[in-house]
């Protein structure tokens, strides 16, 4: 599979103090990626990194096959998109008229502005003042400037994370028909539902290094304590290993016509970064 | 240099300015004092000196051109916004140009209204005009650099106070009875240049004009690079 991101032993220090030691990690083209860690965990510092907004301190990074030093390039920018903490609207134009500008400055067709209002739910909101908006409604904005171009690859710092349960929906499908179209995605977030719902892959991290990286099912796989919790109708619960010896035990449970409930209790990613870390997700 | 993006920029700071009541009202004040001097200098016969068409065209590139552009960059680098242009494929050039063509135009018209109060002969002739040129770009870079350095717009008006008491009522310093030493520095400012310019009949003031454009324009690019970047 073709990378759309590499970065390899990546070191980004601040007045001499690592932020970032030795991160490892690719992302493959169409795949959504999460890099998920506290605040101050380096997830704004790595998106910085590979959109050219800082400079790393030593390793290697290659981004849609381009070095930094092709990062500020117009090829390079025409062919991402960046929603992150830095990103702002002109407060005193509309809606329509900010994403007209973005349309402009990235050549991309006037019509786009609708299509990408329909995507972040703001149709009808297209006239009003950014200024009048809502935290929320503002951060639709700032997506819909993101996916503007139609980039090829798209840095998206806690996209969600100032929207309502509906709004959140509605950009997951947004996000997810973007993907489908080819859009590679490498998004951060808190939200251990978002991730586990959008990201094909994710990644910890957690004072500057990689902790783990995984599919989210593979991790609850493998952090769970592989355990069939099986409550019968008689009202007793089991705890049977998940064993080739113990097939026997839970066939004849089966047969007896007596499971009630069975289940695994794979943990959530928030567990799982809890115990790889020692801290939550905050 | 992309013409489509220039474009872009311009029209969506022309948008921008005629909703900031703020900015509307910078060029005012240049064009009240042109027309309050040309009442205090009717009926003396030869017109108005040309120190003091010289004193209101400072007035008109120091409030207008230099507080406009410097506003107007102090405004993106405060609210973030010039990392949006300068993330997007527009490049150098195309994010100065097109942030630079609002002020051109402004200060065009107010330059153009102050002069028709004073005496807008003075400039019907290839060097003055070139002074004038030049004179706008000294402004313009120096207004950009400062609102490229500085934080927020409510520091501006601290910057923009001697850039306008130092460049731009240069030619009063002669009334302010200074000490021989500072008079030779603001000798070399560029308004007084332009004054010898008029005075001497010689070009060679273009020329010391010229190196202050060109170190404005260096402050600003030094100032635009700085903000390209987090670290």
């Amino acid at each position: 599979m073709k990378h759309a991101i590499q970065v390899k032993k990546l070191r980004k220090e601040f007045n001499k103090k690592a932020a970032l030691e030795d991160v490892d990690f690719e992302v493959y083209q169409g795949e959504i990626f999460g890099l998920l860690g506290p605040s101050g965990s380096g997830k704004t510092t790595t998106i910085k990194i590979l959109t050219g907004e800082l400079k790393k301190t030593s390793g290697n990074v290659s981004v849609l096959d381009m070095k930094p030093d092709l990062f500020t390039s117009s090829d390079f920018k025409s062919q991402i998109g960046i929603l992150s903490d830095n990103s702002t609207l002109y407060e005193r134009l509309t809606v329509y008229d900010n994403l007209k500008l973005f349309c402009k400055l990235y050549n991309a067709p006037l019509q786009q502005i609708d299509e990408v209002l329909i995507q972040v739910n703001l149709k009808n909101d297209s006239k009003k003042v950014v200024s009048k908006l809502s935290k929320g409604m503002k951060q639709r904005v700032l997506l819909a400037k993101a996916l503007i171009h139609k980039p090829k690859l798209i840095f998206l710092d806690e996209p969600t994370s100032a929207l309502d349960p509906g709004n959140m929906a509605h950009i997951h499908q947004g996000l997810r028909a973007l993907n489908k179209a080819g859009t590679t995605i490498f998004l951060t977030t808190h939200n251990m539902e978002e991730a586990t719902e959008l990201c094909d892959r994710v990644a910890f991290l957690h004072k500057g290094q990689i902790q783990e990286l995984d599919k989210p099912d593979d991790l609850r796989y493998k952090y769970s304590n592989n355990t069939f919790h099986i409550e019968t109708f008689s009202g007793e619960k089991l705890e049977i290993e998940n064993v080739p010896e113990n097939a026997e035990q839970i066939k004849e449970l089966i047969i007896e016509g007596s499971v009630k409930r069975m289940y695994t209790d794979n943990p959530t990613l928030g567990q799982i970064f809890l115990k790889v870390t020692g801290r939550e997700l905050v | 240099m992309n013409f489509q993006r220039i474009n872009a920029i311009f029209e969506k700071d022309m948008k921008d300015f005629m909703k900031n009541t703020m900015l509307l009202f910078m060029p005012v004040t240049p064009i009240l004092l042109a027309a309050l001097y040309s009442q205090m200098s009717m009926g003396e016969g030869d017109g108005m000196p040309i120190s003091l068409v010289y004193l209101v065209v400072g007035v008109v590139f120091s409030t207008t051109t230099s507080g406009l552009i410097m506003i107007m960059m102090a405004e993106e680098n405060e609210k973030m916004t010039l990392r949006g242009l300068i993330m997007s494929p527009a490049s150098f050039w195309d994010i100065i140009i097109g942030k630079s063509l609002v002020t051109a135009l402004l200060t065009l018209v107010t330059l153009i209204i102050s002069l028709l109060f004073t005496d807008i002969e003075h400039f019907f002739n290839i060097k003055a005009m070139t002074g004038l040129i030049l004179l706008f770009l000294f402004f313009l870079f120096l207004g950009m650099g400062v609102g490229l350095f500085v934080k927020s717009v409510g520091i501006t008006s601290a910057y923009l106070l001697p850039i306008m008491f130092l460049f731009g009522f240069t030619p009063m310093f002669e009334a302010f009875n200074l000490a021989d030493t500072a008079m030779k520095v603001a000798e070399t400012f560029p308004i007084i240049q332009l004054l010898k310019m008029h005075e001497d009949n010689s070009w060679a003031p273009l020329g010391v004009v010229s190196l202050w454009v060109i170190g404005a324009a260096l402050f600003a690019y030094i100032c635009f690079i700085r903000t390209r970047r987090d670290d």
